[in-house]
């Protein structure tokens, strides 16, 4: 944890300090919803990023997990009564079984492999809950979902509640990549080759990355489905898969800052283009597709480490440059002494 | 005994189609090692944009025509500007890439002609024929025959002509091909042509069994891409036995167990192909890493 703060303590305080200003300067509660919303998606997207980014793993199936996560705690808690804070222990559990089976399954496939796989158990997983309609109600939904009652239970006290759990999530995350494990990650998205012959368990290693990113999107799904109170099949299928990963990609994909910052950005950009929509009647149809498609497409051409590294790269070779210049500098009045004492 | 052929006779037809985006999978993976995640978006396209041509009062055929054309089209214009853009990105890229060009072809389809679907008038009449008690929708002929002709023509292209030598160099290795005087990077675009205008032929020919509408290219193309794993990535002939295979036991499984869950059938067999053996039925080289 300390190691955590030296090295991103001054990330960390900015996030702090724009987390809690947020809500104060957006006193709307449509802004604390969108607030709400992010911070749910945050959660995936930084459990798909310790796949994609570390890992070297794709999955087009972070929304089934997400959607299972809401499906296991709206059941448990509607249907046999049991309090939220359970369902939501089970909103982790269940996807991260799921995620341990297909990924025990899938573990030493790679590439396309893997993308078709998770691709086709996001269709399954929505069919499944479409079709098992004695349980999830179907197409129909499931209503009345309860509440959390988090101090009061107000769009505020949700919005720190999501935004606290994204917070544990995010430190978790980072704790995680600045440790062995994290080295291992990393070694084994330079090279699978490499890192096996150094020793790591490449299988094991993808696997507790794929069960830790679906346990962090079964507890964001269960989160989502007390706030909303209501569920569809609808949202937990490509679509959603889609814009998570549209999320991590222009971030940055070896970055959780990266994931943080792309979801927070592919938030504000997917509700200004509901705005927009709403201004402009010619825009039928799913705009935010076209965004999306056009967002991965050109971020993959010019861009694709993303912004956060790219940022960070240039910030740090101004930081070269200013410090070579004062070396210079210093090295120029030196000589100017010399010259001066001889 | 009616009723199981009947269900075989259906699934040879979606099993027929399955296999032409089958074969525009290994066509383009086995020339520049890449999975066309949109293989699926060009069957969409083809049927589309002939149907809105017709809404334009062309004739069918041409519209067709224009169709295919167009496709073919857009199959190369992506390989040039968008896939051979990013020769050295890493497989984990290249398929991000392909699903951002998929997700870009399904946006603008649906901004385009909207979420409503659209059926096409069958090539010749819609009346059945019953052959010994099985009922077969004339437009299902029309499928087979035109999944037959492609077939055989891509087998002729492949085998008996120096265009397909070439591209078979380009696919056992693109360096020695390349100190022979062919260009990998036009073999590749010829690979892509070849798989738009495929896609865009079965797009057509389906519209007017199953109605067309702007998100049929994700459920074509991951059952295509199933048949592919299935018969072996990188082997024609297999991945078309195995789309036939597949569509016979969706078929099936619809009929005896579940229509609802007819395409969850297919899924549940791609996972645990992927499971038993991921080379596939016919045996293949590849490891599915991808790469240019």
């Amino acid at each position: 944890m300390k190691q955590i703060i030296d090295k991103w303590g001054k990330s960390i305080g900015i996030y702090l300090f724009l987390l809690i200003l947020f809500p104060f300067v957006m006193p709307d509660e449509y802004y604390r919803s969108v607030g709400i919303i992010i911070g749910l998606q945050a959660i995936v997207t930084i459990g798909l990023c310790l796949v994609m980014g570390l890992a070297g793993q794709i999955s087009l199936g972070q929304a089934s997990f997400w959607g299972i996560g809401a499906y296991t705690s709206a059941v448990l808690t509607t249907k046999y009564g049991l309090p939220p804070f359970v369902g939501l222990i089970a909103a982790a559990v269940v996807p991260g079984l799921f995620a341990f089976i297909l990924g025990r399954a899938i573990a030493g496939l790679q590439g396309y492999y893997l993308a078709m796989a998770t691709l086709a158990f996001g269709y399954i997983v929505q069919i499944g809950i479409t079709e098992w309609e004695s349980v999830t109600g179907g197409a129909n939904g499931m209503i009345s979902i309860p509440q959390m009652t988090f101090f009061g239970g107000s769009e505020l006290s949700m919005y720190f509640l999501i935004w606290g759990v994204v917070t544990c999530v995010l430190l978790f995350s980072l704790n995680l990549l600045n440790s062995r494990v994290g080295r291992a990650f990393r070694a084994i998205h330079k090279s699978e080759i490499a890192a096996t012959s150094m020793g790591i368990d490449v299988r094991k290693f993808k696997l507790n990355a794929f069960v830790v990113s679906g346990m962090f999107a079964g507890i964001s799904g269960g989160l989502y489905a007390h706030y909303m109170g209501i569920l569809d099949p609808q949202p937990f299928g490509l679509h959603e898969s889609i814009k998570f990963l549209t999320m991590v990609v222009i971030g940055g994909m070896t970055s959780i800052w990266g994931a943080l910052i792309g979801t927070i950005l592919i938030g504000f950009i997917s509700e200004g283009l509901v705005l927009l929509s709403e201004v402009v009647p010619g825009l039928q149809g799913d705009v935010d597709t076209i965004v999306f498609g056009a967002i991965l497409v050109l971020f993959i051409m010019f861009m694709p480490e993303g912004l956060v590294p790219r940022i960070r790269a240039a910030f740090e070779k101004g930081q070269a440059k200013k410090a070579k210049a004062m070396a210079d500098e210093a090295q120029r009045k030196q000589q100017v002494e010399r010259k001066a004492a001889t | 005994m009616t009723e199981l052929l009947q269900y075989v006779a259906n699934g040879l037809v979606s099993g027929g189609i399955y296999a032409i985006v089958a074969i525009g999978f290994i066509t383009i993976y086995n020339v520049s090692k890449v999975i066309n995640l949109a293989q699926g978006e060009f069957l969409m396209l083809g049927g589309m944009v002939t149907v809105a041509l017709i809404g334009m009062n062309l004739p069918y055929g041409l519209a067709a025509l224009l169709a295919i054309l167009m496709v073919t089209m857009i199959g190369v214009l992506m390989q040039k500007y968008v896939i051979a853009y990013v020769k050295k990105a890493n497989p984990i890229s290249l398929i991000i890439l392909t699903i951002g060009v998929s997700t870009l072809i399904r946006g603008i389809a649906s901004f385009i002609w909207g979420k409503d679907a659209f059926a096409l008038e069958p090539i010749t009449s819609n009346e059945p024929i019953s052959i010994g008690g099985v009922m077969i929708a004339q437009q299902s002929i029309w499928i087979l025959a035109a999944v037959l002709i492609i077939l055989f023509l891509l087998w002729y292209l492949m085998d008996k002509t120096i265009l397909g030598k070439k591209i078979n160099a380009c696919s056992v290795n693109p360096m020695a091909a390349r100190l022979m005087g062919i260009s990998p990077t036009k073999m590749s675009m010829l690979a892509f042509a070849i798989s738009g205008a495929t896609g865009a032929i079965a797009g057509i020919v389906i519209a007017p069994l199953s109605v067309t509408s702007y998100d049929i290219g994700v459920l074509l193309g991951i059952k295509g891409f199933s048949a592919a794993i299935l018969g072996g990535l990188g082997n024609p002939l297999g991945a078309a036995v195995a789309a036939f295979l597949l569509g016979i036991v969706e078929s099936l499984g619809a009929g005896y167990i579940s229509s609802g869950m007819k395409d969850a059938i297919a899924f549940l067999v791609l996972i645990g192909m992927l499971l038993i053996k991921p080379s596939g039925i016919f045996g293949e080289r590849s490891v599915g890493k991808g790469g240019l």
